[in-house]
């Protein structure tokens, strides 16, 4: 999840200076200048809904920064968080090529620019262009890849502890991008994030106090980093 | 429309599709394919392709049953079985190219593997190819947020050292069920 915030978001995406980040954005400059020519870029609020569980799948959603919460609601109508988006990322992609209704809800937990893609403009625009469906194949493989993940975290992890660790390592390696600072925007309360690992608010809230007092993180308002990211690994153990 | 008869037909939606319908290509990148297609045989108990190693390629199959499984440390999930006619690892031949779990065969029985080299000239020869097998991985995908959801916080337990189910486990199978398929 990796959160950032540029000081002058992309106005296009030739001029992007990220793209080269990004798995879905990277193409040859042939494809590049075809898909800066179709869709458009749109801002939007925290708590913006860009779509929602159920609605039929009109267009594919490329994320340029800021970040969006993906989540769906289980058979109980429980709503459960299944990822964080952050730049780069694609949504609506599955439901898109799958030619079915969205299966999940996208929110923004904090101001975000997204490039909009109508759906037949997206589909002709991969069938123009061998790279743009080679980076597609690898979103799609990526976001099952997620889902996968998300599945083996909950259920392989012992403890909450780990699954915890686990959760804040992922979304720290996200954003540190291979630089050597793991640091991130923590956009969700702990609520949501005991949603996401699967435990209780008050044991987050516990096990982050104490992770905090061993000095294994730091926490400043929305930003955390990890400062003992071998400590955090060792406890997903 | 109802919470589940919605669920139910977007269930419906995203079925896979049969492999004749999906692998259909013009005689060139079917040649190519064919020509490439290597058969393995397999005993029960035997495993096909472990978790994390690399993908030789997409695994189609031809007879028995086979399990499903992913593992960390101690710890084993059983995602789901695969039967003849499935086509496998389509994630890892369109993705990063490395194993999501590892197969086993449940029963004597046979896969077809599909060189990644074959795949990727065959998608050069005819580019819809490609796009057919993006939907499919579209659909698993739809699939696989379902089951997700259905199934959020499964009861792992754990396996002692010497293969016995750890206290808190109960039943004779120490895997448990995520349906991941």
């Amino acid at each position: 999840m990796a959160s950032f915030h540029p000081h002058h978001p992309p106005e296009d995406c030739i001029n992007c200076e990220h793209r080269h980040l990004r798995v879905f954005c990277n193409l040859t400059p042939e494809a590049l200048r075809d898909y800066d020519g179709i869709g458009i870029m749109m801002s939007h609020a925290r708590g913006a809904k860009l779509f929602s569980e159920g609605d039929a799948a009109r267009n594919v959603f490329v994320i340029c920064y800021g970040q969006v919460k993906i989540s769906s609601t289980s058979r109980d109508g429980k709503t459960m968080i299944l990822k964080i988006a952050g730049p780069g990322d694609v949504m609506g992609l599955s439901a898109v090529l799958a030619n079915v209704p969205h299966e999940v809800t996208a929110e923004a937990i904090e101001p975000c620019q997204v490039k909009t893609v109508r759906k037949q403009e997206f589909v002709d625009f991969l069938g123009r262009h061998g790279i743009a469906s080679m980076h597609a194949a690898q979103s799609l493989s990526g976001e099952y890849l997620t889902v996968f993940h998300d599945a083996k975290r909950l259920a392989l992890s012992g403890s909450a502890a780990g699954r915890l660790a686990r959760l804040l390592l992922d979304w720290g390696h996200a954003a540190a991008n291979g630089k050597p600072e793991i640091r991130f925007t923590m956009a969700l309360t702990h609520e949501e994030i005991a949603n996401m690992a699967g435990t209780s608010r008050e044991t987050v809230t516990r096990l982050l106090n104490q992770f905090r007092r061993d000095q294994w993180i730091t926490i400043k308002g929305s930003s955390m980093t990890i400062a003992k990211p071998e400590q955090l690994e060792r406890l997903t153990a | 429309m109802t919470q589940p008869e919605a669920r139910f037909g977007r269930m419906a939606a995203v079925q896979a599709h049969p492999l004749a319908e999906l692998m259909q290509c013009p005689p060139g990148a079917a040649g190519l394919l064919n020509g490439a297609a290597q058969c393995i045989c397999v005993d029960a108990g035997e495993t096909v392709f472990r978790q994390s190693a690399v993908c030789r390629g997409l695994y189609v199959v031809v007879s028995g049953q086979f399990l499903r499984r992913t593992e960390r440390l101690d710890t084993r999930l059983t995602l789901g079985l695969a039967r003849a006619g499935d086509l496998l690892e389509l994630a890892a031949v369109l993705g990063d190219g490395t194993h999501t779990y590892t197969l086993i065969a449940q029963t004597t029985g046979s896969v077809l593997i599909l060189p990644l080299q074959a795949l990727n000239q065959a998608f050069e020869v005819y580019p819809p190819l490609r796009m057919r097998l993006l939907e499919e991985l579209a659909r698993e995908v739809s699939r696989s947020y379902d089951a997700s959801c259905q199934n959020r916080i499964p009861k792992a337990r754990r396996r002692s050292s010497d293969g016995r189910a750890a206290q808190g486990g109960g039943s004779a199978s120490a895997d448990l069920s995520a349906s991941l398929t």
